[in-house]
């Protein structure tokens, strides 16, 4: 039996909220006392590797087109890689801040997925309208980890970059049609669907 | 610059161009079956209402003739009247017009009285190409990649003292190729289902797969793309942790899963192929994986990486070689034999005249290898140290031996063996 669509974007927007969250702990409390325990160096790019790692079976089982096979295997790749990225310089095996380009790298790539592979308009239903959100949202919000590259210790940006992951997550959680958020929002979708 | 960026946004603000919306649900009869009494009508179910074309759903026998009568729309369900259909194989094409105006379309395969053939054999489609050759070969070399470093790495070198940067090398060949193994493996899907379907890329992007999801090939990618995904992560773990621990699991799910593309094949589906072929094509293709694969991380990273193992491993190395290319051999040797029926089949079918390409080939890998183990091993173990710094390159040509051999094992696994000879004709002529 498969799981519903919607338990698997909920699954994964609560994995993007935690990773926010701590995103933004770390931000509000500082780099240095939010690594005073040494695990929690590791919490939230272990957590986006993972997250990254569990898409594949998403691509592989829950998708029945080739578009939204590749969205979701380009979600998994920049995931893991941002992820491992991130991984590979808090634990000292990287030591160029340039690897953190691969976050810019994440948002765009994730965002032009969601773009492409929504093939209708944005108010066609709510499904339709968020997909298009997301994905603008990405790409505009990629700025924030580039910009972090540079200025890795900015307060504002850090807080932002945080915000942004916590945004996208609420926008998963509301994702599907029958999540009762928006509403449905095109006659022409017909009766609310998956 | 800044007009080709003003395409791109463009091109993303209206993405609309692209099709499809609805999704079939189920459909009678179902992907693939073989149904007793020849169906009166064919039913799709869709998740959303939708219109239909004039054509839009075709029930096709082997030469092409379409046997469906004009579809109506019930509901959600898009329904067409079927002609009195004798035993045979059929191919259902379909299309079908979403609430917002963007085509659908898919395909699958049943039959009457009769096994219903892959959907990769649906009327239309193609058959290989020289583009899924190639993907099959990258994935062939990934696969190798991946298998080899992990295997030099755990059975060659164990015990050893690997420098460290050494490990985190090998750790990063063997992630490359499973990286490369997973591209490779949606890129063969892709082309698969592309050959499947018969339509255009842009109308392809949002056609249905669930029918390839289905078949053998379809079961073969889903588990090789869990299984590398897996394999990547770690890998990883082995190279950000410095644990060699971590490859392990990532060597046994690696090797465990070569038989996949071999199962993708034709060894699977033909006449002749039992339990026996499946387990002797996992072994032909997991031992040479090991042996090319672990020849060019050998001759690439180990070569230059570290010097002072070079004696250690080329020794360990060309005893493991012997084994499998042993298995090699006995699984090359009992495979040729199942799929050919008569030794003429070398030259006269186009399957055996490729098997002779690659026997050739492998002759050749063979002869250089025999070299290495009969020539330079022995020298090595008089403590001759000139063989050592002039090696790297012969292992290195080798290696694209091996390579070569592996292009023509991908277009062989696509090939399809010569037909067996009925058992009925082959107990007359015994007797």
């Amino acid at each position: 039996m498969q799981p519903h669509a919607e338990m698997i974007h909920w699954l994964f927007a609560t994995g993007i909220l935690l990773v926010g969250l701590c995103l933004l702990c770390e931000a509000i409390v500082g780099e240095e006392v939010w690594r005073r325990r040494p695990w929690r160096r590791y919490l939230w790019p272990g957590l986006a590797f993972t997250l990254g790692v569990l898409l594949w079976p998403v691509m592989a089982l829950f998708t029945n087109s080739a578009i939204h096979m590749y969205a979701h295997g380009s979600w998994a790749e920049v995931l893991m890689l941002a992820g491992g990225a991130e991984l590979g310089l808090v634990h000292g095996r990287l030591r160029s801040p340039l690897w953190r380009l691969t976050w810019p790298l994440a948002f765009v790539v994730t965002g032009t997925a969601f773009i492409v592979h929504e093939q209708n308009p944005w108010f066609f239903a709510r499904s339709a309208f968020l997909h298009h959100l997301l994905g603008w949202t990405f790409i505009v919000a990629a700025l924030f980890p580039l910009l972090l590259v540079w200025r890795p210790r900015s307060v504002a940006l850090r807080t932002g970059f945080a915000l942004m992951i916590m945004t996208f997550s609420v926008m998963l959680f509301a994702d599907r049609d029958i999540a009762p958020v928006f509403g449905h929002l095109s006659p022409l979708a017909g009766a609310p669907h998956r | 610059m800044r007009r080709a960026l003003s395409v791109a946004l463009l091109a993303l603000a209206f993405p609309a161009a692209a099709s499809a919306h609805a999704t079939l649900r189920s459909t009678t009869p179902h992907f693939g079956t073989e149904v007793q009494r020849a169906p009166a009508l064919i039913r799709l179910r869709f998740d959303q209402h939708v219109k239909v074309l004039p054509g839009s759903v075709q029930v096709l026998n082997g030469v092409g003739r379409n046997f469906a009568r004009a579809a109506h729309v019930e509901g959600t369900q898009v329904v067409a009247g079927v002609a009195p259909l004798k035993l045979g194989t059929y191919t259902v094409r379909w299309q079908a017009v979403s609430a917002d105006s963007h085509v659908v379309s898919g395909v699958w395969t049943f039959g009457v009285r009769v096994p219903a053939p892959s959907v990769n054999a649906a009327y239309g489609a193609g058959g290989p190409t020289v583009a899924e050759h190639v993907v099959r070969w990258i994935w062939f070399l990934g696969m190798a990649l991946a298998i080899g470093a992990l295997g030099l790495r755990l059975l060659v070198l164990r015990g050893l003292e690997v420098p460290r940067e050494l490990d985190r090398k090998i750790a990063v060949a063997a992630g490359l190729g499973a990286a490369v193994t997973l591209q490779a493996g949606i890129a063969a899907f892709s082309l698969r289902a592309e050959d499947a379907l018969q339509l255009p890329f842009n109308r392809f992007l949002y056609g249905d797969l669930s029918p390839m999801a289905a078949t053998r090939f379809g079961t073969a990618f889903i588990v090789m793309t869990l299984g590398f995904a897996l394999v990547l992560a770690f890998v990883y773990l082995a190279w950000l942790l410095d644990r060699v621990v971590f490859l392990g699991p990532a060597f046994v799910l690696a090797l465990g899963l070569a038989g996949g593309l071999s199962l993708s094949g034709h060894d699977a589906v033909d006449p002749g192929s039992s339990w026996l072929t499946e387990l002797a094509d996992w072994v032909h293709i997991g031992a040479a994986s090991l042996w090319i694969g672990a020849l060019a991380t050998m001759a690439a990273l180990l070569w230059t990486g570290a010097p002072q193992l070079r004696r250690a491993a080329f020794v360990r190395f060309s005893k493991l070689a012997t084994v499998l290319v042993g298995l090699v051999l006995a699984a090359g040797i009992y495979l040729s034999v199942v799929r050919l029926p008569h030794l003429h089949d070398l030259w006269s079918e186009g399957y055996g005249q490729v098997l002779l390409v690659k026997i050739g080939l492998v002759c050749l890998a063979l002869a250089w290898g025999a070299f290495h183990h009969y020539v330079v091993r022995p020298s090595l173990d008089r403590g001759d140290a000139g063989f050592l710094t002039r090696i790297g390159r012969s292992l290195l040509g080798e290696t694209l031996v091996g390579v070569a051999v592996l292009l023509v094992a991908a277009v062989l696994v696509d090939s399809k063996p010569p037909a067996q000879p009925a058992p009925a004709a082959t107990a007359t002529l015994s007797r």
